[in-house]
């Protein structure tokens, strides 16, 4: 069984068509601005149906028709279920006109139609030949209409929902930041019962709409560099959604170039890193000449840096590794003969400045602050770590250039 | 003077270099800046009143976090993005660096001091951070809007408001 759009020759369908609506201009008034869907089973087509968009994100199911001898098998309702979904990214209502028969009405109403509004004698109006059903004539016309944000999968939501947690997560953003975006987007697709426990790398979800089972989801998510750029604009668009101005669709779609989002450009990066050491460096007090060369040994140090990411070194490794590079080229620097009279501990502190967890030790602070105890341990343990590393780093150069030169000018 | 200029000066690029590397959209470069700038300008103004460091560091990270949470209001983006960047300032670089240096050289009691240092700057940041972020939302926002008579922001309160003339469309037939 499959759906197909008809974009071309949709004239051709024209004999079904007029079982639901049996005069030809009538068709014709909205067949041609109208989309049109087909259900296909072994290769014959069984039923059709002819959507129209309107206005404010509406649109009106204008015809629905099932082949005789195909009738009473649901083909009707799986296309009703098709095209709702279809146009729940763009619609919040779908409306569906229909005489005032009983038994189309209850097909609608099964479906999940509830009423509108109706046009009094309508039929009577519009239509040269009498309509009966059941040997009843049909004058008027009842409107009836279904939101569409209501027949959404929730497991669609639920993983729309991680997807958005997992990039927040994975870009540096708090704990409350993530399962409040998770509720947020659930909670806009009606998916009423929402639970959700996140650590600083992994994320549980389980929800229910309360019509079918609870769907239950665990995404685990790696340490890994800080965008925040990317979690600013995951913000803005959880926010789009929860005021109901972008459907699941659409923000999935969002959400996947929001997740390609390039970071700011290595050499930049560097560049960045290399004016953060001159500047904090003679900001604690080392003199222009230590900070000019504070600012190509944090050059020097993020190209390593850069470097490691690219290899997935360990971050220990790193870190030790960067202590190291920061001393080793401060002490070379203390050696240049053209320099004149400076002082190490100036040039030191200004580059370790792009080793130091910043956001690592904020975001512990946050979570532990909002009681998320145990995330908050771990990326204190995470900051407090990189912190011992960087002294690992500096202190086993600085013994080493002090034993080597028999510690006189330390 | 010229010190005080310099020390601003030092203090706003650092953190947009820092604001770079952290990724932060190019639009809040400034804001970031600003918000670094104003916590080391508080703690230098404690330090250079004989102030300890660690009393020094809490009111800068005092400000930084209101300010952050102010912009957060003001540009409606999450509030990280300042406080990160802000705080980096403050942040004991150079605590750690003193502590190894004088435990390589062998001055034990000098690298203990300078390490209890470091650890109490790192309290009062987590201090000063913990006390301002636990003001609830709403009170902070209230505040904030009540003291500035800004708009409230968007978003929040206006979920499902154009539902009215349904069905308009339809009824001409």
């Amino acid at each position: 069984m499959k759906i197909r759009q008809i974009t071309r020759d949709k004239d051709d369908y024209m004999d079904m068509l007029l079982m639901a609506d049996p005069q030809k201009d009538m068709v014709e008034r909205y067949l041609y601005q109208s989309e049109m869907f087909v259900l296909v089973n072994g290769g014959d087509v069984c039923s059709v149906c002819v959507v129209q968009l309107l206005k404010n994100r509406k649109c009106e199911l204008k015809n629905i028709a099932t082949r005789v001898q195909d009738r009473g098998k649901g083909y009707a309702a799986y296309l009703i279920h098709y095209i709702c979904e279809y146009y729940s990214d763009v619609c919040d209502t779908m409306y569906a006109g229909t005489g005032n028969g009983k038994k189309m009405i209850e097909f609608l109403e099964h479906n999940g139609f509830v009423n509108s509004h109706m046009a009094v004698n309508y039929y009577v109006d519009h239509y040269q030949e009498p309509i009966y059903e059941d040997g009843i004539r049909i004058t008027d016309k009842i409107f009836m209409k279904k939101q569409l944000d209501s027949v959404i999968d929730v497991k669609k939501v639920v993983d729309l929902a991680l997807e958005a947690g997992r990039i927040l997560l994975k870009n540096g953003a708090e704990i409350f930041r993530v399962d409040e975006t998770i509720t947020r987007i659930c909670r806009r697709f009606h998916v009423e019962y929402v639970d959700t426990f996140i650590l600083s790398h992994a994320i549980f979800v389980s929800a229910e709409n309360g019509m079918e089972e609870a769907y239950t989801k665990v995404k685990q998510v790696p340490l890994s560099s800080t965008h925040l750029g990317i979690v600013a604009e995951v913000n803005a668009l959880s926010r789009e959604i929860s005021a109901g101005k972008v459907g699941v669709e659409e923000a999935l779609r969002r959400l996947g170039k929001i997740d390609n989002m390039p970071p700011v450009r290595g050499y930049l990066q560097v560049l960045a890193a290399g004016i953060g050491s001159g500047f904090f460096g003679y900001m604690m007090g080392a003199a222009v000449t230590e900070s000019v060369i504070a600012f190509f040994i944090g050059c020097i140090l993020y190209l390593w840096v850069l470097k490691a990411k690219k290899h997935n070194i360990s971050k220990i490794i790193v870190n030790i590794i960067g202590g190291a590079i920061i001393t080793v080229l401060a002490i070379l620097a203390l050696h240049l003969p053209f320099l004149g009279n400076i002082k190490m501990d100036g040039m030191i502190i200004g580059s370790i400045m792009p080793l130091v967890p910043g956001l690592a030790f904020v975001n512990a602070i946050r979570d532990i602050a909002d009681s998320d105890f145990l995330s908050g341990t771990v990326r204190m343990i995470d900051a407090l770590l990189v912190f011992v590393c960087i002294s690992v780093g500096v202190g086993a150069t600085l013994s080493l250039y002090n034993s080597l030169i028999g510690g006189m000018v330390l | 003077m010229i010190h005080l200029v310099m020390n601003a000066l030092c203090s706003f690029m650092g953190t947009v270099s820092f604001a770079v590397i952290f990724n932060v959209p190019k639009r809040y470069y400034v804001c970031c800046g600003l918000t670094g700038m104003a916590g080391w300008m508080t703690y230098y103004a404690f330090v250079s009143g004989h102030a300890s460091a660690a009393c020094a560091s809490f009111f800068g990270t005092l400000v930084v976090v209101l300010l952050s949470r102010a912009l957060t209001v003001l540009m409606k983006c999450p509030i990280t993005i300042f406080l990160v960047s802000g705080i980096i300032p403050l942040v004991p670089g150079a605590g750690v660096y003193y502590t190894v240096y004088y435990m390589v050289t062998n001055q034990l009691a000098e690298a203990s001091r300078r390490g209890m240092e470091s650890v109490k700057v790192a309290f009062a940041i987590v201090l000063g951070i913990v006390f301002v972020v636990s003001i609830p939302r709403d009170v902070f926002h209230g505040l904030f809007h009540s003291l500035f008579h800004f708009r409230r922001p968007e978003g929040k309160y206006s979920i499902y408001i154009n539902e009215r003339d349904e069905g308009d469309e339809n009824r001409k037939g």
